[in-house]
């Protein structure tokens, strides 16, 4: 009981950090139909700058978190900009070539600004090191701050977008982009705040992650494909099921670790998820119909 | 009038003499009558620049030296850096361009091993002399290639010295935890086989993935099966992670790292958890930790050379390797060749070096020339020491 205690509490840590990659991935998703596979890099790239900001300039760890997430915002804009709106009305897969060849451009930057630094930067705690007992489970206070951010995050994007003006225009494009240019909605400034929000969620992401990790310009891949996968499983179109596959993804790699061997943790959820898609090839908490045609 | 066998002497020296003029000397690629271009390779930009571009500053030092000393046999050593970005297929194209553009008589480089192992055809088609100054894969000196020698450390060596180590230290349940990718495999391979002729069987067999973020499940195997040394196939990434884990969870065993994990200083600030890189000992190719009084006069010229540069076990990797490579230059004699130089790095014997834990033994039939291991360990917040040498195969 005590393993399984350890093994689901590690799974949800970091299945959390995969549910926020998977968030970014879905916000951007629904409002372009389009995946952004850069996601992986804002994260990066957010996680560099908010060492730069923290660690090179001393700025305390809250400001570093809002200045790292309007970083993150910025750079999902320019994206947009630069990488999206030129080419919004080719085929899907010019657009999502445009988001590998920002993620190729953002590594590159990385490694020229902070890739002579260090092999591997280290985000200082922000927390204190020492295990905390919950019950009988031993957690670091960093592991429980990466769940309260990521539930905190959850939440304000969830009212976001039930109950602000901008969030409902972002719903309202994602159902129907025409219908919602008819009915006056500037659709442009719709793609440009699902970028930038996209990507302020990578940020905070990796403000979040970067003190249970180390830093290097390669780091986005692993994080997006581990977030791609739970955003599948939940179905690509829904925030909920974003959360509850990166959870997914997260205690089933830790289970599978612990009680199998760890040779088959990195494999497990992908298993998981061909056996869900195959199920409900919609994904868990999507309700669109497949049509065929 | 000369008889025909005194004819034919005759012809062999006029031969002889033609072949050592400066119009000879003038074919070998590289070479002046007062310099010798050597080419290197390695990162020098990403994370791979400490192997790269940091070595490359320490063969520079040693070159520096020689040349304010009338270089060797009057020739000044003038060192081409190529970047190989950690890449293969950059390494290959790095290897093309000094070897066909720059002219270059020999080499001196490898720093990420996987980049330096897919160079290898390219460098032996070039039959240039080569030392490899960091790269560690078996593959590239095993089997011998003709023109190349490595004053690294290789992985099988160092698997060998992780398992002798955990042994010399008592340890009795002596697990593995490894990364399995191509780096983590060229070295989980041999310290399996070194499992074998010791005759023991590892108490766990761990893989830890090179991003991961979460080591529980591995620890607490490793905890259940009771082990007392872990011996750590890792890049420092997923080590500080299995670390920062085992400590949460109470599992302090000893920890066994290996030259990827080559900066126990640099270590302990990626684990930022108070004390628990206590039980930590790695590998190092050298025998002097940076600020070492033995190596003030290196100290001193790196830090001269390159402003904002602190020594490092990097740069003495560097100083090494420049140092065996000027040996064999100047073996090579007044009129050198390439097949000359070759032949001389082939023939070093015990050669001690300002930098190196032990002599440094090339021969014809192997051409790991490092065999000597050094053992680093550092007290949270003390000093790094080196606590022994461990010498194999020899």
């Amino acid at each position: 009981m005590l393993l399984l205690s350890y093994l689901v509490m590690s799974g949800v840590t970091t299945g959390a950090l995969y549910a926020l990659i998977a968030l970014g991935i879905v916000v951007v998703n629904k409002a372009t139909g389009i995946i952004n596979f850069a996601q992986g890099e804002f994260f990066m790239f957010s996680g560099f700058v908010a060492w730069m900001l923290h660690v090179q300039m001393g700025v305390n760890y809250p400001l570093t978190f809002l200045l790292a997430a309007v970083v993150g915002f910025g750079l999902g804009c320019l994206t947009d900009r630069i990488a999206f709106r030129p080419i919004a009305k080719t085929d899907v897969v010019s657009l999502v070539l445009a988001t590998v060849g920002i993620a190729f451009m953002l590594k590159g930057l990385a490694r020229v600004i902070w890739g002579g630094k260090a092999d591997y930067l280290s985000f200082p705690p922000i927390t204190s090191t020492d295990p905390m007992m919950i019950g009988n489970v031993m957690v670091i206070p960093q592991q429980l701050a990466v769940l309260a951010g990521t539930v905190a995050i959850v939440v304000i994007f969830t009212a976001f977008f039930r109950l602000t003006r901008a969030g409902k225009m972002m719903q309202a494009t994602a159902d129907n982009a025409r219908a919602a240019t008819l009915v006056g909605i500037r659709t442009d400034r719709i793609y440009t705040l699902a970028f930038g929000t996209g990507a302020a969620i990578a940020a905070a992401a990796a403000v979040l992650t970067a003190p249970l990790t180390l830093l290097y310009p390669d780091i986005g891949f692993a994080f997006f494909v581990k977030g791609f996968a739970a955003a599948v499983l939940g179905g690509l179109m829904s925030l909920p099921g974003a959360v509850l596959g990166g959870l997914i993804v997260g205690v089933v790699e830790s289970l599978a670790g612990g009680y199998i061997h760890s040779s088959v943790m990195e494999v497990s959820p992908f298993v998981v998820i061909m056996i869900v898609l195959v199920l409900r090839p919609t994904g868990l908490l999507s309700f669109n119909k497949i049509r065929r045609v | 009038m000369l008889t025909p066998r005194i004819s034919g002497l005759v012809a062999t020296a006029v031969l002889a003499a033609v072949a050592i003029t400066p119009a000879a000397l003038a074919q070998q690629p590289g070479l002046t009558a007062d310099t010798i271009k050597i080419g290197t390779f390695g990162a020098l930009t990403g994370p791979g620049y400490l192997y790269g571009k940091l070595v490359m500053n320490g063969v520079e030092v040693v070159f520096d030296e020689i040349n304010a000393a009338g270089g060797i046999n009057g020739r000044k050593l003038q060192l081409i850096r190529e970047d190989d970005r950690c890449d293969a297929a950059a390494a290959i194209g790095a290897i093309q361009k000094l070897v066909h553009q720059d002219q270059v008589f020999a080499l001196i480089g490898g720093g990420c091993s996987n980049a330096t192992f897919a160079a290898r055809d390219a460098i032996e088609a070039a039959k240039i002399p080569t030392l490899i100054f960091a790269s560690v894969h078996d593959g590239i000196t095993t089997p011998p290639a003709a023109n190349i020698f490595s004053t690294a450390l290789t992985s099988s060596i160092e698997s060998q010295a992780q398992l002798a180590f955990a042994m010399q230290q008592n340890a009795k349940r002596i697990a593995v935890i490894s990364m399995r990718d191509a780096w983590g495999r060229a070295r989980y391979a041999p310290l399996m086989a070194a499992f074998k002729a010791n005759g023991i069987t590892p108490v766990a067999d761990e893989e830890l993935s090179p991003d991961a973020n979460d080591a529980t499940a591995q620890v607490l195997r490793l905890k259940a099966a009771n082990a007392d040394a872990v011996l750590m196939v890792l890049y420092p990434k997923p080590a500080a992670v299995f670390i920062r884990d085992a400590q949460k969870l109470g599992f302090k065993p000893l920890n066994v790292g290996q030259t990827g994990i080559a900066d126990p200083s640099a270590f302990e600030e990626q684990v930022g958890v108070p004390g628990a890189t206590a039980s930590f000992r790695t590998i190092s190719m050298v025998k002097y930790t940076p600020d070492d009084p033995a190596v003030d006069k290196w100290r001193r010229l790196v830090e001269a050379k390159f402003p904002g540069d602190r020594l490092s076990v990097f740069n003495q990797f560097g100083i090494g390797s420049a140092q065996v490579l000027v040996e064999a230059l100047k073996r090579a004699g007044p009129e050198p060749t390439r097949e000359k130089v070759i032949d001389a790095l082939a023939g070093i014997r015990d050669f001690k070096t300002d930098v190196y834990p032990g002599p440094i033994t090339c021969s014809e039939t192997d051409h790991r020339c490092h065999k000597t291991p050094a053992w680093l360990a550092k007290d949270p917040g003390g000093p790094i020491r080196v606590l022994a040498v461990t010498p194999v195969e020899r």
